[in-house]
């Protein structure tokens, strides 16, 4: 499995001051996938990817990029990546064609041709100082600036928070472009499930600073159900199913969301003589499932067990 | 005919995978009778471009009516509709219908139909199909 991972992290540990936010992050990413990383505020997300990145030191556990360790990556190994902070900086005073010079002039393999296109895709002015830019050209032009030197690795922390729906269509159309040859790597954090169900070809949940799911989208849609039993005839009392990731019962409707790997709901629909309707969730209700459960909890009186992994 | 990607539409945010929105899809037009065998799908990449997927999730819808035999590789050229042949036995076929006709009987008696009058529009959907 470990031939082409891109990204590799082992018990990835980081603390700041009393407060641990990655708890043991173990993610592997192959070579062509486009991650989406899904986290609720707080999980740990940016943390995670500036680890990865060796833009900050970690407490323990193992991070690699490109096979090499993210704190001391080799100068060709940046020539292969791409990054775009949260918060972009550029020089205000700076001309946009000015600042994509600039940063081409760090990069060998920096195509200028690649970025003008981009840039007159976006609706960008060239001339224009990047100070007169609106935080979602800004943004856009960072993404671009990222992508000039086709860099085989490219990470994004929330590319698209500040995008109008247009652009946002328009750089998630650029990463399908990008990845389409199956040679590069994309992984970006986003609040945006839509946007993950778009593009992605795998997803990364986050939650309480470990990797609470990761694997291909369509099999997570696969996997995760909600399930709606009507009992014929046992008493509501002895109805349980361990394995669940919320249980609720009223009345003799049980309504169950489950890992299809982990509870049979043909099994379960015999033992408890029950009609059964199944329910296929989309992204953010299965995100809500997987992170929201101490919140439905508190109001289902349910012991809500069972973690993917 | 090649068939155009405008032929297909996919919900990114359903439940359901969009692959297997793309395997429903194909599936309609054969059965409907709008695409043809010998008919060509769209290249992976035409059909992940225009409705701004990943191209693996139409790999993988493509493979997947490959192995049932829905599509085939024509090589060099893409995927074409193949000749139709129902697949799996009688039975296992009788039990993916019955939920369909089974939520039709439903809505039926909810509108207050009688059996007769379902069974007679049953038999003129036949006729006219």
């Amino acid at each position: 499995m470990s031939g082409n991972a891109v990204i590799r992290t082992e018990n990835l540990r980081k603390s700041f001051g009393n407060t641990a936010v990655l708890n043991g992050v173990n993610l592997e990413i192959q070579e062509g996938q486009i991650v989406g990383l899904l986290g609720s505020n707080g999980s740990g997300k940016t943390t995670l990817l500036k680890c990865l990145l060796g833009l900050l030191r970690t407490d323990s556990g193992i991070a690699q990029l490109l096979g090499e360790p993210s704190w001391d990556l080799t100068a060709a190994a940046k020539e292969n990546l791409g990054y775009v902070p949260q918060e972009v900086v550029l020089m205000p005073w700076m001309t946009v064609g000015d600042t994509a010079s600039y940063t081409g002039a760090f990069y060998e393999h920096w195509q200028p041709k690649r970025v003008e296109r981009l840039l007159t895709q976006g609706g960008i002015d060239s001339k224009k100082s990047v100070g007169e830019l609106s935080v979602g050209q800004r943004q856009k032009l960072a993404s671009i600036l990222a992508m000039g030197h086709d860099p085989r690795l490219l990470i994004l922390d929330e590319p698209v928070a500040s995008l109008d729906p247009v652009a946002r269509r328009q750089f998630l159309q650029e990463l399908i472009d990008l990845a389409q040859d199956e040679q590069h790597t994309v992984l970006f954090s986003t609040h945006i499930t839509s946007d993950v169900e778009r593009v992605a070809s795998h997803v990364a949940i986050l939650v309480d600073g470990q990797v609470e799911y990761f694997g291909e989208l369509d099999e997570l849609k696969d996997r995760i159900k909600r399930v709606r039993l009507t009992l014929r005839n046992s008493s509501p009392e002895s109805l349980r199913c361990p394995e669940a990731i919320r249980s609720v019962v009223d009345g003799n409707h049980w309504l169950l969301s489950i890992d299809q790997t982990r509870v049979d709901i043909q099994t379960l629909s015999e033992r408890y003589d029950a009609d059964v309707r199944v329910e296929d969730l989309n992204l953010e209700e299965i995100f809500i499932e997987l992170c929201g459960q101490e919140a439905v909890a508190s109001v289902s009186h349910e012991e809500p067990e069972a973690s993917l992994t | 005919m090649q068939i155009s990607p405008t032929r297909f539409a996919v919900h990114p945010s359903s439940g359901v995978p969009i692959y297997r929105q793309l395997i429903e899809q194909v599936l309609a037009l054969i059965v409907s009778g709008q695409v043809k065998p010998g008919d060509m799908l769209p290249s992976v990449r035409e059909m992940g471009s225009a409705l701004g997927v990943n191209m693996m999730t139409v790999s993988k819808a493509y493979a997947r009516l490959e192995a049932d035999g829905v599509v085939e590789r024509a090589r060099g050229r893409g995927m074409l509709i193949a000749e139709q042949t129902p697949q799996g036995s009688v039975a296992s076929r009788l039990a993916e219908f019955q939920p369909v006709l089974e939520q039709a009987v439903i809505r039926g008696r909810q509108l207050g139909l009688s059996d007769r009058q379902i069974k007679e529009m049953l038999q003129e959907l036949l006729k006219a199909n």
